[in-house]
């Protein structure tokens, strides 16, 4: 300490709250703390930034260049951290769901890492909206200057009102809590190489004889409007998602008339639909 | 590489585009991309935008773009024309900026009959800074600043294209489309901005546009508000059509 540390996620993930839990726990164990949220209000689904510094000595400016600790929660998140990067910088991310194609692009750069299949585990054991609280667990288990059970208490009464409505959201954080500790403590880089996951191949051309309808997921942004659309009820939503992360829609082709109503809705241009006569 | 199904006028390099899922101000510009690209006017015209949500379609076309002050696009774009007649401008702006901040501005330049087309959103509220009361929210429509629901004595729903018609002359183009009816909105398009080439005056067009967003709805309650709710207040249709 001090530690810079810059968080980065799609909007959603929980990288507020990771960066406000974290902030809050400095300021009441006597550190002080700065917590700063960067995210563009007017843009929706663009990727979600924390700057965060706790230091031991009063702190001058929210903002800054190089960081400690470098915290990626999604692909889309690489290019924004990759100016915070330096040498001695720990860089933490999740191994499944970062792909390695985005990795290879910062490989040079990183000398300390720590994988956690943050998303994989929580989605596994917990469930999949606490893989936050995982990556949590992981930078906690490097700030030792902290005491463990103040992380836990302000964990809690972050999610006060929550935990009143639905008392196991209290097990599944503070489960997803511990068990980011503990991959972090057990974490031995020779064990864990520095890679993410293969992309995987989406399926977006379907046709029949006379009917082709392809889908676009780069454009695609999960709105379902096309699904409401379908006379015939040919779509529905797939387990592939598009490139905000939202499921994407899928045509069962034997039902598809090839009318285009879904690519006449469509805002994106994601779907195209193409009838021969 | 497939080919893609979006409008060839779309600037592809700025796609996905920043409007947030299911916006139908998008869709009202997938269609205007495909009335450029149906008129093959791409090089010869000029986008003027507006601030709001409509700000977020600067990179949208492959066409010149020119961007003013909140509520002045009107103005800008009328300067430009009579600068360069042989322009065609295409004025983009939101409920806010011309029914609000800059009325005057619509009101001025359809009385002046000024030859520019005019595409306007109406999608009931202020979308880009969270859903506030705009003059187009409906009674009884919910919104940040009206959380009981717009009341009478803030103002009835304001009607944009049938105030126009009363002040406008014969040779003004007047039409509200809305933007889930593709062949329509097409059509509304193709004769507001060719009443522009054509040399018969101001031409204009509201369009009911959905925002999921700042309405809370998913996509079907969307379509239904905007279709039937909005469509009872705003009936879709032209009010002037000179080219008939």
């Amino acid at each position: 300490m001090p530690t810079k540390i810059i968080l980065a996620g799609e909007g959603g993930q929980g990288v507020q709250t990771v960066a406000k839990i974290i902030a809050v726990t400095a300021q009441r164990s006597g550190k002080n703390s700065s917590y700063l949220p960067a995210f563009g209000v007017e843009q929706r689904g663009g990727v979600s930034l924390a700057y965060l510094q706790i230091s031991s000595k009063p702190i001058t400016y929210p903002r800054f260049a190089k960081a400690d600790m470098v915290v990626a929660f999604c692909d889309r998140a690489i290019p924004a951290i990759k100016d915070f990067l330096s040498k001695d910088t720990l860089f933490i991310y999740d191994n499944s769901v970062i792909k390695n194609k985005s990795l290879e692009k910062i490989k040079n750069l990183i000398n300390n890492y720590l994988a956690m299949p943050a998303l994989a585990l929580a989605k596994e054991k917990l469930s999949s909206k606490v893989a936050n609280v995982v990556l949590l667990g992981g930078i906690i288990a490097h700030l030792k200057e902290i005491d463990y059970q103040e992380f836990e208490k302000t964990l809690l009464e972050e999610f006060a009102d929550k935990i009143i409505k639905k008392p196991e959201i209290k097990d599944l954080n503070l489960g997803a809590l511990k068990a980011g500790i503990e991959i972090a403590e057990k974490f031995n880089k020779e064990e864990t190489p520095f890679s993410g996951i293969e992309a995987t191949e989406i399926k977006t051309n379907f046709s029949k004889e006379k009917i082709s309808w392809q889908r676009f997921p780069e454009y695609c942004k999960g709105c379902g409007l096309c699904i409401v659309r379908c006379p015939t009820k040919a779509l529905q939503f797939s387990r592939d998602s598009g490139f905000l992360g939202n499921p994407m829609p899928i045509v069962t082709i034997e039902k598809c008339i090839g009318c285009g109503n879904c690519m006449q809705i469509c805002p994106d241009g994601a779907i195209k639909v193409e009838k021969s006569t | 590489m497939p080919e893609t199904a979006l409008p060839k006028s779309w600037n592809k390099e700025s796609k996905p585009h920043k409007f947030c899922p299911g916006c139908g101000q998008a869709l009202a510009l997938k269609i205007l991309g495909q009335a450029i690209d149906e008129l093959d006017i791409q090089k010869k015209m000029i986008y003027a935008t507006d601030i709001g949500c409509s700000l977020l379609s600067w990179s949208m076309f492959n066409v010149d773009t020119i961007q003013t002050h909140h509520g002045r696009t009107l103005p800008l774009s009328v300067g430009f024309k009579k600068a360069k007649p042989e322009a065609i401008v295409v004025s983009f702006t939101g409920d806010g900026g011309g029914y609000a901040i800059g009325a005057q501005h619509l009101l001025n330049t359809a009385m002046r009959n000024d030859p520019i087309t005019v595409i306007l959103i109406n999608n009931a509220n202020y979308a880009m800074t969270g859903g506030q009361l705009a003059p187009t929210t409906l009674l009884n429509q919910k919104t940040t600043t009206a959380p009981k629901g717009r009341e009478l004595a803030q103002g009835k729903p304001f009607k944009g294209p049938e105030m126009l018609a009363q002040i406008t002359s014969e040779d003004a183009h007047i039409a509200r489309g809305i933007s889930t009816n593709y062949q329509q909105l097409l059509e509304m398009y193709k004769k507001a901005i060719s009443n522009q080439i054509e040399g018969r005056g101001f031409s204009f067009v509201e369009v009911i546009a959905m925002c999921p967003v700042n309405w809370h709805t998913d996509a079907q309650q969307s379509l239904d508000f905007a279709e039937i709710e909005m469509a009872k207040i705003y009936p879709i249709g032209e009010l002037k059509c000179p080219q008939k």
